[in-house]
């Protein structure tokens, strides 16, 4: 016992002596969370809050070209712009400046549009009211022109060719309607009323967040980013501890400490004891950045609905998983250049099978597959299920076997590697 | 020196590493008494450090027996670690950390405490001439000053054994007197040193029974006097150094 309290006396002095080191397993952890919390609530603000930045060119100064107008307008989603330069646009300017990323879309209503439409469905109501076919090959089709930025993701442009079109479907069935309206009339002889008026909304959606028992759940972009990234900044102590272990043993600190009554279990010992600390630490300190500086920058605040004490266990078991795998790594690399690389890429790969970058659903199946394999997909699963599903410590239980198992996993192949090094290196 | 009456019993000590065709150490025996300035010499890549890794345990033997203070290495590793001190190759301290605080965790982990472990850190802090930087961090020592420590680090626990890998490599000269006499000093005392050195007129002067190895073998063994007789009598370590393992540099 005495000699692990000495040597976590000495893993504690050689960490808080290095300053530089210290600083960055804090700031740089909270500074990931927090801007890719921001980012992700930027986007998705973006989104919905007239982000969009769309360049018109309205052609049709009749009904159909203003009210597609007013919609984009209405809808807040874009940033509506007439002018390109302070000049109306052209076809030309359009596409140039869609091509250049400053509009992300550019939208050209032709000229005639609403005469058009209006022609055709007038064609097809007298064609209805004198018994004639519908179809007829050849019909002159309108097109409103989409200039698209390539560097648009391509779920926000499935998005705004969504919204165009529902826009569009509403202005041009409201003109049947009132062209149907106008036949009726005058094939009926009589006085009915616009049934534009009768058009409203009868299917309504009632959305819900369920969560286990009676809590209900309202999950925003925090409460699905700050688990997610605190997961991911946690593992990246595999690095500074990788290192510090490589450190030791090329000064040959580790071999004196190996020379005296001391094995490799209780120096590996001592490390993790400091390490869970400095990961338990880092996971408070973001939980308190979710909840108070959050708000101050403009995000919603982090809500732990009283459960950080079960998110305190998900979290110092990832931590001994990262700290496990941070100890295998540190075994098996034989120079600090070796374990840099090896863990920065491993780890972003884990994160990005665990779910970390991009949900679990939107993955092909085969990477739904072996995300399982994952140790931070575990993690996140813990937190997800405690923080936005509400769910029991012992819900979770299985996840939080996996990463001790991983961790010991992880800490038995070290050994092994440095019995084996022993023995035949 | 023969078998029974020695602290450190080496018996065909042999060492193959993975990949290599040449033993390390090829049936080395050798049997070091108790009190002995024992030196071990031998060109670079004779299989010097091999034999002092695998008598502190740090390394497992091919082959052979090791049997240290009466505890056979095999089997009683942690036995053997109480009695022996260590003073490796390399500057092994915490460079971020102080002097005292250095010796305050070897000499925790081997078993020192409280006033025992102050007086003997202050003790050899002063003796070695560092008690004036006990604070300083280790990493703004020059190096002269870390070797000392070093040394002071394996020596701290008062061992039996004390295995020395070159322990005044690159140091000047005022430093190597101290560490010198410090040494000399310690044997008087009684405790057993295993010491390995490229400086043979240091080595000369130091141990009262040598090994020379080469492509780990001994290739000669004996007091000074004894290796003179069965030599070129009369001439320096050095030469006969040369002469057993030739005149060509070593990787």
């Amino acid at each position: 016992m005495r000699t692990i309290l000495k040597l976590v006396y000495k893993d504690y002095l050689v960490l808080i002596r290095d300053v530089a080191g210290l600083a960055m397993l804090f700031i740089m952890p909270l500074a990931l969370v927090l801007i890719m919390t921001s980012l992700q609530d930027t986007t998705f603000r973006a989104i919905n809050e007239s982000g969009i930045k769309l360049v018109i060119l309205n052609a049709d100064t009749d009904s159909l070209g203003m009210a597609i107008e007013k919609e984009i307008i209405r809808s807040s989603f874009f940033n509506v712009n007439r002018e390109i330069d302070n000049k109306p646009p052209t076809e030309e300017t359009m596409r140039n400046a869609v091509a250049s990323g400053r509009y992300q879309i550019g939208m050209i209503i032709p000229e005639g549009a609403t005469r058009r439409i209006r022609e055709q469905v007038s064609n097809n109501v007298s064609r209805l009211f004198s018994g004639d076919s519908l179809v007829r090959p050849g019909t002159d089709s309108l097109f409103i022109h989409l200039y698209i930025d390539p560097a648009t993701k391509n779920s926000l442009r499935s998005s705004l060719q969504g919204s165009i079109r529902e826009y569009t479907a509403q202005i041009e069935s409201r003109i049947i309607l009132s062209e149907l309206t106008r036949e009726i009339n005058k094939h009926m002889m009589l006085s009915v009323p616009d049934l534009n008026q009768m058009q409203q909304e009868t299917i309504f959606y009632r959305e819900e967040y369920v969560a286990r028992g009676d809590k209900k759940s309202i999950p925003n972009s925090v409460q699905h980013n700050v688990p997610a990234w605190t997961l991911f900044a946690m593992f990246f102590i595999v690095i500074p501890f990788a290192s510090s272990m490589i450190k030791e043993r090329e000064d040959g600190s580790l071999s004196r400490l190996l020379t005296m009554p001391c094995n490799f279990t209780t120096i590996m010992l001592s490390k993790v004891t400091v390490y869970l600390v400095v990961c338990y630490l880092q996971f408070i300190c973001i939980i308190l950045m979710g909840i108070y500086l959050f708000p101050l920058c403009g995000l919603p605040a982090l809500v732990l609905g009283g459960r950080l004490a079960d998110l305190s266990i998900i979290a110092l078991a990832a931590s001994l998983a990262a700290i496990g795998y941070g100890i295998a790594v540190g075994t098996l690399a034989r120079t600090h250049q070796q374990a840099a690389i090896f863990a920065s890429i491993s780890v972003v790969i884990l994160a990005a099978m665990g779910g970390i970058w991009v949900p679990l659903f939107m993955m092909p199946p085969f990477f739904r597959q072996i995300s399982v394999i994952s140790p931070l997909n575990w993690g996140l699963n813990g937190f997800y299920d405690i923080l936005v599903r509400n769910a029991s410590l012992k819900e979770v239980s299985h996840y939080l076997i996996l990463l001790l198992i991983f961790s010991v996993g992880c800490q038995l192949v070290a050994l092994y590697y440095h019995r084996l090094r022993k023995e035949y290196i | 020196m023969r078998p029974g009456k020695s602290v450190i019993e080496i018996q065909n000590l042999t060492k193959i590493y993975r990949g290599s065709r040449n033993p390390a150490l090829d049936k080395i025996s050798l049997y070091i008494d108790e009190g002995m300035f024992f030196g071990l010499l031998g060109p670079n890549g004779a299989g010097k450090t091999t034999m002092i890794h695998i008598l502190c345990g740090l390394l497992s033997a091919t082959s052979g027996k090791v049997d240290i203070g009466g505890f056979s290495l095999e089997n009683h590793l942690p036995q053997i670690r109480k009695i022996i001190g260590v003073v490796p190759q390399e500057i092994a301290l915490y460079p971020s950390l102080t002097a005292r605080e250095n010796l305050s965790v070897f000499g925790g982990v081997c078993g020192l405490k409280g006033t025992v472990l102050k007086t003997r850190m202050d003790e050899l802090l002063q003796v070695f001439g560092l008690d004036r930087n006990r604070k300083m961090q280790v990493g703004r020592y020059s190096g002269g000053m870390k070797r000392r420590l070093n040394l002071i680090a394996g020596m701290l626990h008062d061992p039996r054994i004390l295995i020395l890998d070159e322990p005044t490599v690159g140091v000047d000269v005022q430093s190597k007197n101290v560490i010198v006499e410090n040494l000399m000093a310690l044997n008087r005392k009684g405790t057993t040193i295993v010491y390995t050195s490229h400086y043979l007129e240091e080595a000369e002067n130091l141990c009262s029974y040598l090994a020379i190895i080469d492509e780990g073998r001994v290739i000669t063994r004996g007091t000074l006097d004894e290796i003179r007789k069965a030599h070129n009598s009369g001439s320096k370590l050095e030469d006969i150094f040369l002469e057993l393992t030739g005149k060509n540099p070593r990787d």
